[in-house]
């Protein structure tokens, strides 16, 4: 063992810390700064909306049929044509998803038959309340810049007459 | 037992009796061929071509007609098409082949062919979950459609048959199941097809629309989701309710339910009921409910529920919320003092564990137990009444049942189902009543009577005769007997007359033998067995006393006994909904109703049946029997209430109907056929197996060997009446203003305006027309009412329907004014 | 050689009682009546080898021997309901020779003991029905019909009923339902109608033709009748000859008559329009599966029988030859029938009610010139998928000219997809 060999090793050491000074970070300044996601990342859902407004979601818990862990419940009710949530009979009139529950799988997008349910790219969940865990339908539901798009709408009677909309945007 | 056949399906030997059909006796081999249009209950038709199967037949020699043989066995000749095994019956040596491929593909085409035309909007559908099409799609379909979806035939959503029943004409497959349901099963041809091809639709031709008391029943046995209730729409999916087995508590027959429930935001975070299905008994109620049993379940929910005891004190008779213990002290203390003025009002709501607590209560303190009810003649079906093996089911030829003043479809809908399908087989059936009923059309011998010869007409069995031949020689005989234009005391000696027929032809004592009341509610039969007994003149009893009364509603019902309570001395009030009577009460107890605790009801053909909790206790309402026993521990009696089981188990040991009954006997099952309820649900419907007991039947009196003892028939007691005077009768009616009807919103719209019937010359004698309003006045009872013309009413009579604001407690001379 | 059904074309105003009576009328059924059993009526024609004009060519006299003589009262049916296309022979006999029309009712009712037949005819034929009417009437005043006919013990009412125009009541089950009241739509069969029939009750039905068979053959012998036709298809059928000729109409030849004799003979046919070339043959109206002929000596020389025509791959039927010539394009063809089938299916049974209307989607755009390769074979497979799994008969009727059209006429539908 020559005499040597500490400061041989100690230079290698702070080879390899000056080398490291001088290249890109890899950490984020986060909460200042936020990395963007993948595009297949699977965050907080959002329950998605037509162009005008009327809400994808026709409230048939099959969503929560594929959840694996249960989070989801949903309630469905009948829409008018004086007070319309979505274009089909059918709405969600109660949904929550349990944060605290979720595993984010993803399921509950492969489940919607409407495409209703995505997985946002939303991942800052904090609660101070096991009841704040539970995101109701407001929380979930896409925000509209306008107000007339808000739901329920009142909508021309024969318009909206299936039970599940096809896939298109319904026209106005 | 009927002839068996041995035949071979899918290689398996099975033998079945001969005449079944090959798919349901490969449904009883375990073997599944999937069908949309056969029904077990229905009769064949072959619509729907999904039954499909390879048939083979032994091969005769055309010569000598005998059987060609092939290396040792008979040589099977096979047809060159398809054949469908629901059309076609078993028949020795047949050889079947379900799984073939000639077979798989004949039952994938006509999947196929029927999703065509199917708008698949599964996720929005009440049937979505437990639909047939779907699972059979699963099972045969093809994974990808040929038709182009865009050329998707597009019709009328949401079409309503009834305020009760809708129609999705995209969804419906034109199996017929719901038309052939009416016209055979429930007789009430009011729905059928219109146009023809694929226009083919279903539609209503009554008015109102679908008017039928067993519509619900087509939305358990639609193979798709074309109908479905109003009342669940939306509700939830299938397969996110529980089950909880359950009796119907609104009409005698019993008949046996599945409550299905589900936590609800809406509800607050509380488990609600969101249907009543079916739980199939095939002696009791089949696979079939009535509506009313079906959707007039809502008033356990309703925001008139007692929730928390109160008393009223002081000359302001201020209302207080207490404690239960406060509130019992209270009632209590009065029990007490009351000595031989105490009176025990009770219903047939009731369970049988409460009424008999309540019937302890009063024996130990001397009171009297009175039935709150307008029919007599109880003590009589205890000792003459149906009684172990009696199935309505099998009764057929060699059996006469006699329905006498009783207008079966509106007061006990299921037995009418029941009564009819025996005459049906085979049953001699005969029908005496003033006026026209429904079951009428299937009877063998009509009676009819003028209003207050019922006894005269009953005797005619025991004579020499058309109608004593075909009693007095069945086989078995069934007497019903209900209250059609009679009262407590007519009803009574009706009772009498009828026991006396049956007992003198030797018709008592066996199965399939005896008296059937139409008893008001659905526990009457086993407040009788306890020994509660109704009152003639039930506001005389009442007039002073100090009076518990357990589920019925005097003041509310009858002005009468309003004034007889107003003087009573203390008034304890034990119920579940906020009525007249708990307005006035001195103490207000809150029960349960039977769909959150444990208990059994005692049907009219003396079945004795379970119900279990299948939702959470609203407020602080408690089981009647506890309440009962609490407000006893307070007069220093000590009575069993920790829970029903034990309570029963008393009962058992004191009443000898009742003897070597425990829980447990009563949730025994058996298999029943068909079988309904599995997995398989295109074969039978949406009704539920019964896994949770079937009942069992009480002893009656002439079984254990006792003497009968029937009093001399009375003569009716019918005030006189003049060639001028009107006289009021009084009628049942299904949907009347009862407090579990009118809760239930959709029911409720079937309620109608009071009416009082009569036929055109009486209207004209006394200057009323159809649709005129009316004041109607008997007996110091006077009222509105709508005039209906009704030629089937005989001359000088007027019909006053029950509950419907008319307090009509027997026969009366009336007036009407304009 | 004189006319066997079509009489009134040798013997104007035959129509008229007198004129029948003259020539021989009524002789037959009152020998019957007078001299013979109900069962050697039935022996006669059985040996006579009629076959039921029908379509189905089923041999009278055994349907007749098939009746359930434990069940009461029995009941015989004229089957009036012509609706085929292309089909339009039993109106001719109805209008112009009833009395032999009636009197073969009326023979069959005596040979089943049935004292009440129906004549079910079809919507359209309204005035018919009233003419019918007046001649049963004149033959009741004759004393032919009604109470103790001709001073026997057999009695006789004959009824005319009128259907609402639907063509499945064509098929003998929904006639039945139709006549007692009820949405005309096939029953499953077996049981078959002379056990099950009207009112549950035995019941015979036949076609119009077929009974105006019977007096002639009862009065001329079955030997007589046997001598015409063929050995498998004895007497004489009346063809109506539709579609590309020159002289279409009715036409009564002897059974094993060629086609060739149909179509091109001076006195029936008269030869195809323009004098061009059949292309193809559809034997039994709209339910028949194309025979391919494109001029072709040999198939137009083929004997008109029933087994004969079976070799070509076709049925007989209802004999309603329908001539198609090269002019029109065999696409065309079917959308006609499969509109046709599609607006007649009863829609009872699944098969016929969505794929006759699957089949109509498909064509529409075949034949509108939207319709590619695929959607040939698409028809061809759906057509195929319907065949024997249908409840009766016009889910496969509806079938049997795609499935021939396609498979025989395979360029047609080439020419007329996109690539």
């Amino acid at each position: 063992m020559g005499v040597l060999e500490p400061l041989v090793e100690l230079a290698r050491g702070l080879g390899q810390t000056f080398r490291y000074m001088f290249e890109r970070p890899v950490t984020v300044q986060y909460p200042e700064q936020k990395r963007t996601v993948r595009p297949r990342f699977r965050g907080r859902h959002v329950l998605k909306r037509y162009d005008n407004g009327l809400e994808k979601c026709i409230g048939c818990s099959l969503c929560a049929a594929a959840c694996p862990s249960d989070a989801i419940f949903v309630e469905a009710s009948e829409n008018t044509d004086e007070k319309r949530f979505s274009p089909g009979e059918r709405y969600a009139s109660t949904y929550e998803i349990n944060m605290l529950r979720c595993i984010y799988c993803g399921f509950c997008e492969d489940a919607c038959p409407t495409e209703a349910i995505v997985m946002g790219d939303n991942y800052e969940l904090s609660f101070t309340d096991r009841r704040q865990a539970i995101y109701p339908k407001d929380m979930l539901l896409e925000p509209v810049h306008v107000h007339t798009m808000l739901t329920p709408q009142k909508v021309d009677a024969g318009v909206f007459t299936r039970s599940v909309p096809e896939m298109k945007d319904p026209r106005d | 037992m009927s002839k068996q056949v041995t035949l071979t399906i899918d290689g398996k030997q099975i033998t079945a009796p001969e005449g079944a059909l090959i798919v349901d006796a490969a449904k009883m081999a375990g073997i599944d061929i999937p069908v949309f249009c056969h029904h077990p209950k229905l009769e064949p038709v072959g619509m729907c071509r999904m039954c499909l199967v390879e048939i083979g037949r032994p091969m005769r020699d055309r010569a000598t007609g005998q059987i060609v043989m092939e290396n040792g066995a008979p040589k099977i000749q096979f047809m060159p098409k398809l054949e469908t095994s629901c059309t076609n019956r078993v028949e020795e040596g047949l050889v079947v082949l379900t799984q073939s491929e000639k077979a798989n593909a004949g039952q994938k085409s006509t999947v196929e062919f029927l999703l065509t035309s199917h708008p698949l909007d599964c996720p929005v559908c009440d049937k979505g979950g437990e639909c047939p099409l779907q699972n059979l799609t699963m099972a045969h379909g093809s994974s990808q459609s040929r038709f182009i979806y865009d050329e998707k035939l597009h019709l009328e959503k949401q079409v309503p048959l009834s305020e009760l029943i809708y129609l999705d004409r995209e969804r419906c497959i034109q199996c017929a199941r719901c038309i052939r349901f009416q016209d055979e099963v429930a007789g009430d041809s009011v729905i059928g097809f219109d146009e023809r091809g694929r226009s083919t639709q279903i539609v209503s031709f009554s008015e109102p629309g679908f008017d039928s008391v067993f519509s619900g029943n087509t939305t358990d046995i639609c193979p798709v989701g074309a109908l479905t209730t109003a009342d669940f729409r939306f509700g939830a999916r299938p397969w996110e309710l529980d089950a909880q087995a359950s009796v119907c508590s609104q009409c005698p027959v019993g008949c046996n339910t599945t409550l299905n429930t589900r936590r609800e935001a809406k509800a607050g975070g509380n488990i609600v009921i969101k249907r009543v299905m079916p739980r199939q008994n095939e002696e009791v109620n089949e696979i079939w409910l009535c509506d009313k049993g079906r959707f007039a379940y809502h008033y356990t929910e309703s925001k008139k529920r007692l929730t928390k005891p109160l008393t009223r004190t002081g000359k302001d008779r201020k209302v207080n919320r207490v404690s239960w213990e406060a509130a019992t002290k209270l009632a209590g203390e009065n029990f007490l003092k009351a000595k031989k003025n105490f009176v025990v009002l009770a219903s047939g709501r009731l369970a049988n564990e409460d009424l008999f607590n309540l019937k302890t209560l009063a024996d130990q303190f001397g009171g009297k137990a009175v039935l709150y009810s307008h029919i007599g003649g109880g003590e009589l079906t205890a000792q003459v009444g149906v009684s172990a093996g009696t199935n309505l089911g099998v009764l057929g030829s060699g059996s006469t049942i006699v329905v006498v003043a009783s207008n079966l479809y509106e007061e006990a809908p299921i037995w009418y189902l029941r009564v009819k399908q025996a005459a049906e087989r085979g049953a001699t059936l005969i029908v005496m009543n003033p006026r026209e009923t429904k079951l009428d059309k299937y009877a063998s011998f009509v009676e009819r009577y003028d209003y207050g010869q019922e006894i005269k007409s009953v005797q005619e069995l025991t004579k020499k005769g058309k109608l004593g031949d075909a009693f007095m020689k069945a086989q078995n005989a069934i007497i019903i007997y209900g209250s059609e234009g009679l009262g407590v005391a007519g009803s009574a000696s009706l009772a009498t007359a009828c026991a006396k027929a049956l007992n003198e032809t030797e018709h008592v004592g066996k199965a399939n033998n005896g008296l059937i009341g139409v008893w008001e509610r659905a526990n009457d039969q086993g407040a009788w067995e306890m020994g509660f007994k109704p009152e003639d003149d039930l506001a005389a009893a009442l007039k002073g006393k100090v009076v518990y009364i357990a589920g019925a509603d005097p003041v509310g019902d009858d002005p009468k006994l309003a004034k007889a309570l107003e003087s009573a001395d203390f008034v304890v009030v034990q119920d579940i909904l906020e009525n007249a009577t708990t307005e006035i009460a001195d103490v207000v107890l809150p029960a349960q109703t039977h769909v959150e605790r444990e208990g059994t009801f005692t049907s009219g053909e003396r079945r004795v049946q379970r119900f279990y909790p299948a939702v959470a206790v609203v407020g602080d309402a408690r089981a009647d029997y506890a309440i009962t026993a609490q407000i006893a521990k307070h007069m220093n009696f000590i009575m069993q209430s920790a829970n029903a089981n034990i309570v029963f188990e008393i009962l058992a040991e004191t009443l000898k109907p009742f003897e070597g009954l425990t829980y447990e006997k009563l949730s025994n099952v058996r298999v029943q056929l068909p079988m309904i309820g599995r997995g398989d649900m295109y074969y039978g419907g949406t009704t539920y197996e019964n896994t949770h007991g079937l009942g069992v039947h009480l002893s009656a009196g002439a079984t254990r060997g006792e003497t009968v003892r029937i009093p001399r028939a009375q003569k009716e007691a019918l005030p006189k009446v003049k060639d001028t005077d009107l006289l009021a009768v009084p009628v049942s009616k299904l949907y009347h203003r009862g407090a579990t009807i009118e809760s239930a919103q959709l029911l409720n719209q079937r309620i109608g305006k009071t009416t009082v019937s009569m036929n055109f010359d009486t209207a004209e004698q006394w200057g009323v027309v159809e649709g005129a309003q009316v004041k109607v006045s008997f007996d110091g009872v006077s009222g509105e009412a709508k005039v209906k013309i009704d030629e089937t009413v005989s001359a000088g009579v007027m019909l006053v329907p029950r509950g419907m604001g008319l307090a009509i407690r027997e026969p009366a001379v009336a007036k009407v004014k304009l | 050689m004189a006319h066997v059904v079509l009489r009134h074309r040798d013997i104007p105003n035959l129509n008229q009682f007198d004129v029948y009576k003259k020539n021989g009328g009524f002789s037959a059924f009152k020998n019957a009546v007078k001299k013979m059993q109900p069962t050697e009526v039935t022996d006669v024609v059985k040996n006579s080898g009629l076959r039921g004009r029908g379509g189905a060519g089923f041999p009278t006299g055994m349907k007749w021997s098939f009746i359930d003589n434990k069940n009461w009262p029995h009941y015989v049916v004229a089957n009036a309901d012509e609706s085929e296309p292309g089909t339009f022979k039993d109106r001719e006999i109805m209008e112009s020779n009833p009395f032999q029309f009636l009197e073969g009712l009326a023979l069959c009712s005596y040979a089943v003991a049935a004292n009440v037949a129906y004549i079910y005819l079809r919507g359209e034929f309204w005035q018919l029905a009233a003419f019918l009417d007046e001649k049963i009437a004149e033959m009741e005043e004759a004393g032919l019909l009604g109470n103790k006919i001709l001073g026997t013990d057999y009695s006789l009412k004959i009824y005319t009923h009128l259907g609402a125009g639907a063509y499945i009541c064509g098929e003998e089950t929904a006639l039945l339902e139709s006549l007692e009241g009820k949405r005309g739509q096939p029953r499953v069969r077996p049981p078959f109608p002379p056990t099950f029939g009207l009112y549950g009750k035995p019941t015979i039905i036949n076609n119009v033709e077929t009974f105006a068979n019977v007096p002639m053959i009862l009065a001329n012998g079955a030997d007589w009748y046997k001598s015409m036709g063929t050995a498998d298809s004895s007497g004489v059928k009346v063809f109506s000859l539709s579609g590309r000729v020159r002289r279409p109409g009715n036409y009564e030849l002897p059974f094993g008559a060629t086609f060739r004799e149909l179509i091109y003979g001076e006195k029936n046919g008269a030869g195809v329009q323009d004098a061009r070339q059949v292309k193809a043959l559809m034997p039994a109206g709209a339910s028949s599966s194309l025979i391919v002929v494109n001029g072709d000596d040999k198939i137009l020389d083929t004997p008109m029988d029933y087994a004969s025509v079976r070799t070509l791959g076709s049925e007989l039927g209802s004999a309603s030859v329908i001539v198609i010539d090269d002019t029109v394009s065999i696409d065309w063809v079917i959308n006609k029938t499969i509109h046709f089938f599609k607006h007649e299916s009863c829609g009872k049974c699944t098969p016929c009610r969505e794929g006759t209307y699957w089949m109509q989607n498909i064509v529409h755009r075949i034949h509108g010139g939207d319709g590619k390769q695929g959607d040939v074979d698409l028809l061809l497979n759906v057509a195929k998928q319907m065949q024997g799994k249908c409840l009766c008969a016009l889910g496969d009727f509806s079938a049997m000219a795609v499935v021939t059209g396609i498979e025989r006429f395979k360029g047609d539908f080439d020419k007329v997809v996109k690539v």
